[in-house]
């Protein structure tokens, strides 16, 4: 059976003659390496993707997490130990974040987060036998966008699915959105979405909007976007 | 295998939460004492019920043996309920495990069916002192979203209604256990429907949450579970935490819950009617169709719901034109036009009837010149 960009693919299912450039693949998440040449395994159930030259994924409706390196979390904290803030990023363990980890922070000045605060942070390690580590600063010791999150806000949970295709840079819902009410938003790979809005209603709102966004495929969504 | 920990809830959606109920509003857009949609699906099994209220659903069977009576009550039958929380429901529910939270659902569900005297007991007994009937109902929670225990209760007590035994007959020495097919089976005699009603208490009594949703329930300070039937008898009064919350509170909240009960308990009626109907024309009953309309009809109302909040700001753009289940009721000069599922517009009527309706056509032929040029 001949397996096409775009059809719904099952594990095991396997593709033949990959797309390389100079005998470089890439492929994300639900494929794995075959043993025979120019060809992909499956092992998730989903949508395969597909992006010219050589990127190959599978889009598939998960909603655990799973930490990798270098993705932007929203966590909360749920412990602190001492230096050491335990966050929770939806992820089968808590993830481990230092308060020296964050811009300007030093051993008398740290930032003073309380149990129940939200962070946005990036995952500097994540393996499967050790715990993951979070930093709110990038490699040059700046935050950036990083760091703890208002407690004005709100804090939701969408699929990780409906992540992936918010951020994709394609997409218009939040950009629609920023049209009609002034927002800042936190999306998480984890999945938590954090926003904040002027008021109780407007952020309800955006709330809804998200929620609604996830029944419907990426052309609807354009399709009323443009409406606006 | 390690354990799955709850996700603990933020500062910031617990302030946000009782920011909203300051401003009188709930994060799904009910009021304060508006309860979630019910629905109740039979299976092909006697006495196998599926409920789903909002997002939380659970699913009761209930089965029969037979065994020996407690020699305290020689003749009255037995019947046990037990309330399993899968990790399916959440994912920090373990299987097989007691925890706190299961042995007091369990214990308000005691209360409201088995201690109330719902069932008949008597009539479940074979041979006194020596066999009768034990029923057991086993409700598993397949989707936690806040309020376990309405859920649970409706579910076992509706199973039990739906449930018929084995037809038993005796020649003196022996008892036989007849099959559904040789004779009809017998169904449970069941003197009053109770059920529970809950409600989530915030600001020590000044708030009181109707069928609390999952973040209602972890932020609220106590909770309140009202067990009653459709004769406004009180079965079970549960209040559990800690809060400070006056008599009056709670005897107008029960009185609210009566009406409630009673039109949930009406609902569960009615739907045993339709599955009798629906077994007498041997239509054969199963999930798999609820499953596939309750899909359909969560994506209509998602696309109605997302057209609305874009709306709601500025009203250039109309609702959607053609909504299927637009009904529109007539009074003496205003129109209430209902807009999905418990939404609806009062909408003032003009002297001029033919024009009152804004022609939406032109609305968005405007906007469109407008957003092009």
């Amino acid at each position: 059976m001949v397996i096409n960009i775009g059809d719904v693919v099952y594990p095991g299912d396997t593709i033949n003659n990959v797309e390389s450039l100079r005998g470089v693949t890439l492929f994300g998440p639900g494929l794995h390496r075959s043993d025979k040449p120019n060809k992909l395994q499956i092992t998730r159930a989903g949508i395969l993707s597909f992006k010219t030259p050589n990127v190959y994924w599978v889009e598939s409706l998960q909603k655990r997490y799973v930490p990798k390196k270098g993705d932007l979390v929203v966590g909360v904290v749920s412990k602190k130990a001492g230096d050491v803030l335990k966050v929770d990023i939806c992820s089968s363990e808590l993830a481990s974040l230092s308060t020296l980890a964050f811009e300007g922070a030093t051993k008398k000045q740290r930032p003073d987060l309380q149990v129940g605060d939200c962070v946005y942070a990036r995952l500097l390690s994540a393996h499967r036998e050790m715990e993951p580590e979070l930093v709110c600063v990038d490699s040059y010791y700046k935050a950036g966008k990083l760091g703890p999150l208002s407690v004005d806000g709100f804090l939701t949970t969408v699929s990780l699915n409906l992540v992936n295709r918010l951020l994709n840079i394609e997409n218009p819902l939040l950009r629609t959105l920023g049209k009609k009410y002034v927002y800042e938003i936190a999306v998480g790979m984890n999945g938590r979405v954090w926003i904040n809005a002027r008021s109780t209603k407007d952020i309800l709102a955006i709330v809804t909007a998200l929620q609604a966004a996830e029944h419907q495929s990426d052309k609807t969504i354009l399709e009323i976007c443009r409406k606006y | 295998m390690a354990k799955v920990r709850e996700s603990p809830v933020a500062t910031c959606e617990k302030n946000f939460l009782l920011k909203a109920l300051s401003n009188y509003t709930r994060l799904d857009g009910r009021a304060f004492d508006e309860f979630r949609n019910i629905k109740i699906q039979f299976g092909k099994d006697w006495g196998c019920c599926y409920v789903a209220l909002g997002q939380t659903c659970a699913l009761a069977q209930v089965s029969s043996e037979i065994q020996q009576p407690n020699s305290a009550r020689p003749s009255e039958g037995i019947i046990n309920i037990n309330v399993e929380l899968n990790p399916m429901a959440a994912a920090h529910f373990e299987p097989g495990r007691q925890t706190d939270m299961s042995v007091q659902i369990n214990r308000i569900l005691e209360k409201c069916i088995k201690d109330s005297k719902a069932v008949d007991l008597e009539s479940l007994c074979i041979k006194v002192n020596e066999k009768v009937w034990l029923f057991r109902v086993d409700v598993n929670i397949l989707s936690h979203e806040g309020n376990i225990v309405d859920c649970a209760s409706i579910a076992a007590i509706a199973a039990l209604a739906h449930y018929r035994r084995p037809d038993v007959t005796s020649d003196g020495e022996e008892i036989i256990v007849h099959t559904y097919s040789q004779r009809d089976p017998v169904p449970t005699v069941l003197h009053h429907h109770p059920i529970c009603v809950s409600y989530a208490v915030f600001n020590e009594g000044e708030v009181l949450l109707a069928d609390p949703t999952l973040l209602e329930e972890n932020v609220a300070e106590a909770h309140l579970n009202i067990g009653l039937n459709a004769y406004k008898e009180l079965c079970t009064l549960h209040l559990g935490g800690s809060t400070t919350l006056n008599q009056h509170c709670v005897i107008q909240y029960t009185e609210k819950a009566a009406k409630r009960a009673a039109e949930v308990i009406d609902f569960i009626k009615k739907s045993l009617e339709e599955d009798t109907v629906k077994r007498d024309q041997d239509e054969v009953a199963d999930f798999s169709s609820t499953l596939f309309s309750e899909i359909q009809e969560d994506t209509v109302n998602a696309l109605i719901g997302t057209l609305n909040t874009w709306t709601t700001q500025e009203n250039k753009w109309k609702k959607p034109k053609q909504l299927s289940n637009i009904e529109i009721v007539e009074n003496d000069n205003s129109v209430i036009e209902v807009v999905g599922e418990k939404a609806a517009a009062l909408v003032p009527r003009g002297k001029d009837e033919s024009d009152v309706w804004i022609c939406i056509d032109e609305d968005v032929d405007d906007d469109c010149i407008l957003i092009e040029s």
